[in-house]
């Protein structure tokens, strides 16, 4: 890996480690992510992916190690880091009892756009996420999906470089995921980069360029996909670089119903 | 099915305790102020069970109400046990007859079922004046503990469909807020009537007679009854309180078997208004932005309505009750003291805004992705406060002003309100900078337990007292001086607006500081569960 301040990667994350009690989530993790890529982030529940993303974005101090966005400290350099990033979390709550609408201007104001360019944005946004219908319903009442695709929304409003996304394809319907699936790559053709946490095979090969899949808090591959996979499909390498957990014909043999 | 309903519940009280060490302080204090009430009993019970034995017996008769009352009132208040709702056995194959007694064990079995079991166990002190009665009064506990737990399964079920729909609830916990705001005034009033009463014992003896025939008395009318030797009464009583018992066992029984096969589910409200004059008004920045969002809060989410509702509610009731003892005093006017209760408003103002970041819970995430500045967040929170508060606050002082007939007062009235709450939300703004305080989840009960803040909020509260005192000090010594000397109401004026201006520039400031390096601490403080 190449020092992150001569040819700095768009994130770059260095030792990141975490520990909460006795259990070490995230152990330290190094990752490049080269510009105009889209990286899938796979790994099984409880791998350290939540953990990892939030250590890059500025949301849970790390023990040690830190990230950069396009050569800024996240942990030291924390304002210039974040105007550059989009970040879409998973399991953390909206201000929903904002309408949509009302989420979208906050989020442009906070990250310190003009009013012209949130207010335009805004309808932008809502149009091609299907939510126009919903920007005055506050979002509180907003289905799981909808949630999903404002949060989304929120994470793009800034025209970040880097967006970093949790699970971002989780309860949207296939329309919705078409739509949303457009945007990225039309996003990265734009010279963005995207990464991804995903549990869908079949999105992250859809989709990414590049792989990286983390188990108990470690990197256990990175790399191109065709690297990644070599030769197998990624869910049988995934699988295999885990550790698939194989039922004997003879486990919950209880079940059968004849 | 009950002992595995009474240790799941105990399993799950002791999983919240070992995650979280404030709740563990938070119980502790708790229990105090309950073991401090059980021995305010039984002090008061030993000194009439010898001092007078007839009045014991009243006295038991009446506390005994008030407290099965209690339970079947506060269960629309507290959040009705969450952790065995009905919902959450709603795909296991269990019937509501196999289910309800765990139920009623569980629900006895928490710190108030104990408490109450306690308080109950005390009272046979008091029923010691005779054989009968503390015969009675022993076989009478387990009734007396099963008609507190079903008559609060039962109101709280009978509402909770209501409940469920966003805007009842709203309007629930606004009036719930208002009537406890106002309990003040209403015992206010009943002293006054009863002191016009004259014999004060024997309206009390009344009162015990009446409620020792109603459904959540009768318990205690039983031995209350064979204390005299009417055996007939008691008998007619006890049947009154297995009544009373049955007819609730059955209802909470349908209740329960209603809810296993159609689970509530809260609903929305659909669409809001989205007041764009709001958002024309303050400035197109991060502050103004978050300013903005406060006052929408404040007005949307009822843990916050109730906080704004209270900034008029709680000076109003002062004013209420000094109004009426002035009344009663036949004084002339109301005495120019009054002009200073709008400053009581400093109390709430620091709470306000030292738990602001605890009210958006995990959701203040959205802050620290974004980058915003720790003074921009501390700014517009004030600022947002500060668009509701200032109005109110100069309507109160008018208001005082003119009630006591003295507007020359208003400079002084103006001075120590404004002052005081200005300092206090400053202090607030640097406190909960460190001591965010926890606050429910927002989409839990908002009268569930925490709504104060915890520990967190009270040591906070320790905090910010000292400072708003030191700092008013002036602004309020002034004012007090103007009582007599107007042209001091000046003084206290420009000393309100100072010190004020130094607490809100200095919250902002320091505050901000401390966010900004500690982010990822508060986030992780105020999203714990409690």
């Amino acid at each position: 890996m190449t020092d992150p301040a001569a040819a700095p990667p768009v994130l770059a994350l260095r030792g990141l480690r975490k520990q909460f009690g006795q259990k070490v989530a995230v152990d330290s993790l190094s990752l490049d992510v080269p510009a105009g890529s889209m990286l899938g982030l796979l790994g099984p529940n409880g791998a350290g992916k939540t953990t990892t993303l939030a250590m890059a974005t500025g949301l849970l101090r790390p023990d040690a190690g830190t990230a950069w966005v396009l050569g800024a400290d996240v942990w030291q350099n924390p304002a210039e880091a974040k105007a550059r990033m989009g970040v879409l979390p998973d399991g953390i709550r909206m201000l929903d009892r904002l309408t949509g609408a009302e989420l979208l201007r906050y989020t442009g104001l906070l990250r310190g756009m003009a009013e012209a360019d949130v207010v335009s944005r805004t309808g932008d946004l809502l149009e091609a996420l299907g939510l126009a219908d919903a920007r005055d319903t506050l979002v509180v009442d907003y289905s799981a999906g909808m949630r999903k695709k404002i949060g989304l929304a929120c994470a793009l409003i800034h025209a970040p470089r880097l967006l970093i996304l949790d699970e971002p394809l989780e309860a949207v319907d296939p329309v919705s995921g078409e739509t949303i699936r457009q945007i990225l790559r039309s996003f990265v053709n734009g010279g963005g980069t995207v990464v991804l946490s995903s549990h869908v095979m079949e999105l992250v090969e859809s989709m990414c360029d590049r792989v990286a899949i983390v188990a108990e808090g470690r990197l256990l591959a990175h790399g191109p996909l065709d690297d990644v996979r070599a030769g197998l499909s990624l869910q049988q390498r995934f699988l295999t670089l885990v550790g698939a957990h194989d039922l004997g014909t003879e486990t919950l043999a209880w079940l059968r119903s004849s | 099915m009950v002992a595995l309903l009474v240790s799941l519940r105990w399993r799950q009280l002791r999983h919240q305790l070992s995650r979280n060490p404030w709740m563990i302080v938070t119980l502790i204090i708790t229990g105090m102020i309950a073991l401090g009430l059980l021995a305010g009993l039984t002090a008061g019970l030993v000194a009439l069970r010898f001092a007078a034995p007839q009045g014991a017996v009243t006295a038991i008769v009446l506390t005994g109400s008030v407290i099965v009352l209690g339970w079947w009132i506060g269960s629309i208040l507290v959040s009705a046990d969450d952790s065995l709702a009905p919902e959450r056995f709603a795909l296991l194959p269990v019937t509501a007859p196999a289910l309800l007694p765990g139920f009623v064990v569980a629900g006895a079995t928490t710190i108030g079922g104990i408490g109450t079991t306690v308080a109950l166990l005390l009272m046979l002190l008091g029923w010691s004046v005779s054989l009968p009665a503390l015969l009675t009064a022993l076989i009478m506990i387990p009734v007396a503990v099963v008609t507190c737990v079903l008559g609060a399964r039962v109101v709280s079920g009978l509402l909770a469909g209501w409940l469920a729909r966003r805007s009842t609830r709203d309007l629930v916990l606004t009036l719930g807020v208002l009537l406890a705001a106002s309990s003040g005034l209403i015992l206010n009033l009943g002293i006054g009537a009863l002191t016009k009463v004259g014999d004060v014992g024997e309206a009390f003896t009344t009162v015990a007679d009446i409620a020792a025939w109603t459904p959540f008395g009768a318990v205690f009318g039983v031995s209350a009854s064979a204390a005299q030797g009417d055996l007939l009464t008691s008998a007619l009583r006890l049947l009154i309180a297995l009544a009373t018992v049955v007819i609730l066992w059955v209802a909470s029984q349908r209740l329960l078997a209603t809810r296993l096969v159609s689970p509530i589910q809260s609903s929305g409200g659909g669409r809001v208004r989205s007041g764009r004059l709001l958002d024309r008004m303050l400035p197109a920045t991060s502050s103004g932005a978050i300013a903005a969002r406060s006052l929408r809060y404040f007005r949307r989410d009822p843990r916050q309505l109730v906080n704004i509702v209270m900034l008029l509610l709680l000076p109003a009731i002062f004013i209420g009750i000094a109004l009426m003892n002035g009344l009663q005093e036949e004084s002339i006017g109301f005495g120019p003291a009054i002009t200073l209760i709008p400053a009581i408003n400093a109390l709430l103002a620091g709470t306000i805004v030292q738990m602001a970041i605890a009210y958006d819970n995990d959701a203040v995430a959205m802050h620290i992705l974004t980058g915003v500045s720790g003074a921009a967040d501390r700014a517009g929170r004030l600022l947002g406060f500060g668009l509701i508060a200032v109005p109110v606050t100069i309507v109160l002082c008018v208001a005082t002003c003119l009630l006591a007939g003295r507007p020359d007062l208003l400079p002084g009235s103006l001075g120590a309100a404004l002052g005081l709450t200005a300092i206090a939300a400053g202090a607030g703004a640097w406190v909960g900078s460190f001591l965010p305080g926890r606050a429910p989840a927002p989409e839990a009960n908002p009268f569930g337990r925490g709504s104060s803040g915890g520990v967190q909020s009270l040591l906070a509260m320790i905090i910010i007292g000292p400072i708003t005192l030191a700092l008013g000090a002036p602004a309020l010594g002034f004012a007090i001086a103007a009582i007599w000397n107007p042209v001091l109401g000046a003084v206290s004026l420009a000393c309100g607006i100072a010190f004020g201006g130094l607490a809100l520039w200095g919250g902002t400031v320091l505050g901000g500081k401390i966010l900004d390096r500690r982010w990822p601490e508060v986030l992780a403080d105020v999203s714990s569960e409690s």
